[in-house]
């Protein structure tokens, strides 16, 4: 096995396409295929997208009831690769919904919080992670928190496989991701902008804002830190620079989707071959989120398709 | 067919040292009823399941009986099962654990299911360090599709 992904938060992604959507009307949904039921969650996509990579890895995280067996099923069919390792609790998994409605071409997004986690589930996630970390060359930390999880825990997780001498990378955002951010035992960190332009109690606006967070990540002792930077661009920063990846053609935005986890998962699949190549792994991430960009959902790609994307972007020097 | 391409890659596990009801509690949110019981390096040491632990919650004389009627008050039961809860899971666990590697025919394992009357079988590395598991309903749906004896 070569990378540990943690998802605490896993979800059950939910997609219905349903028609002239309106509320407070009853709609039906025309063929079983238009609904659709997917494993989801930040971790566990990034092991889906290792899987089409080749690489194996192991899911580990919270779930719970008759949603969290559906997402371990699912992630089960979804690929051979993948061993699942999940500590459950009472509460149910989250659903992501998603009502795609084709002919007004609009998305209405219901998602949850998760389910409460037990301080004992909590006990039995940390000692079983500790002892994974051992089977394993990288770990992948990345995704929501949910309910009943202290706010040390993602500083926890990452200082654990930092002392094991692993690579240790992580996508999130949040008072948990800042704690850990400041432990500084990153080895890639990147915040998830989606939802909030606010990183470390400073809003970012111009590009200056967004160079200095990342020079702030560093300076903390995470060796590289990668923020979205309006749709086409990515600001990386190590302790030797900070250079700005951007591509050459437009992306749609309805195409974004995914394409954080795939450079998550680009950049896992680098560093296992070159532990100390953090610039050129950030390039294969950059090749793997345009890659991903190419699809609308999320789609499975080869390696060969990342390397057959590594010139569609500039790489300029800041700092 | 080999074990490898049969097994479910999960790797749920119970502490030797973790209690009964760990067990319990875990087995009930995960819908199973039985857990390989593994050490410090994740090897499997043995397997506890449901039957184990209402075993050890049963006066020892209970095995010569052939109908619990005889049984004078279930409160006995009841008793031993709250004096048990807080007990390492390794009190009450099958062990030495029965176990397959991945390159073991899946008709070994099918051998082992029948022979000792198991419901499931983790499957272990060289080193005895848990992989997956392997269960009697995967093994019934491979044998429908005709692929128990093939290469």
């Amino acid at each position: 096995m070569q990378v540990l992904t943690v998802t605490l938060n896993p979800a059950l992604d939910r997609e219905l396409i349903v028609d002239d959507f309106k509320i407070n009307e009853m709609r039906r949904i025309r063929n079983q295929k238009y609904s659709k039921m997917e494993p989801g969650g930040k971790g566990i996509n990034v092991s889906l997208i290792l899987s089409g990579l080749g690489i194996p890895s192991i899911a580990m995280g919270f779930l719970g009831g008759f949603i969290g067996a559906v997402v371990e099923r699912r992630l089960r069919e979804a690929s051979d690769i993948i061993t699942s390792h999940f500590c459950y609790v009472d509460e149910e998994t989250r659903e992501n919904i998603a009502i795609i409605d084709q002919v007004n071409d609009t998305i209405t997004e219901i998602n949850s919080s998760g389910p409460l986690i037990d301080e004992r589930t909590l006990n039995m996630l940390k000692r079983r992670y500790e002892i994974t970390l051992n089977r394993v060359k990288s770990v992948v930390i990345s995704g929501s928190v949910p309910p009943g999880v202290p706010e040390d825990y993602y500083a926890m997780l990452a200082t654990k496989a930092k002392e094991a001498g692993k690579t240790v990378i992580g996508e999130s955002i949040g008072k948990h991701f800042e704690v850990a951010l400041k432990a500084g035992h990153y080895t890639v960190a990147k915040p998830d902008l989606r939802s909030s332009k606010e990183l470390l109690g400073k809003k970012l606006k111009e590009l200056d804002d967004y160079v200095e967070a990342a020079q702030e990540i560093v300076k903390y002792g995470n060796k590289m830190a990668i923020i979205s930077y309006e749709i086409e661009g990515d600001i990386v920063a190590t302790q030797e620079g900070v250079w700005l990846m951007k591509t050459k053609a437009r992306i749609e935005q309805s195409h974004l989707f995914g394409t954080g986890d795939s450079f998550v998962a680009g950049i896992t699949y680098s560093l296992i071959e070159n532990k100390k190549e953090l610039l050129e792994a950030a390039k294969i991430g950059m090749a793997a989120a345009v890659t991903e960009s190419r699809f609308i959902g999320k789609e499975f790609f080869t390696v060969e398709d990342i390397h057959s994307n590594m010139n569609t972007f500039e790489v300029k020097r800041l700092r | 067919m080999k074990v490898k391409d049969a097994m479910i890659n999960d790797v749920s596990a119970i502490f030797e040292d973790e209690s009964v009801e760990d067990f319990v509690v875990a087995c009930l949110r995960k819908m199973r009823t039985g857990l390989p019981v593994v050490d410090e390096k994740y090897r499997v040491i043995g397997f506890i399941s449901e039957s184990d632990v209402i075993k050890s919650s049963l006066p020892s004389y209970f095995s010569l009986l052939r109908s619990a009627s005889f049984i004078p008050d279930t409160h006995q039961f009841m008793s031993k099962l709250k004096e048990i809860r807080n007990d390492p899971a390794s009190e009450h666990m099958f062990s030495p654990a029965i176990t397959v590697k991945p390159e073991d025919t899946t008709l070994h394992a099918a051998d082992l299911l029948i022979k000792k009357g198991l419901k499931t079988i983790p499957v272990v590395d060289d080193e005895s360090r848990l992989l997956g598991y392997i269960n009697r309903l995967y093994l019934i749906k491979v044998g429908l599709e005709g692929k128990i004896n093939s290469e």
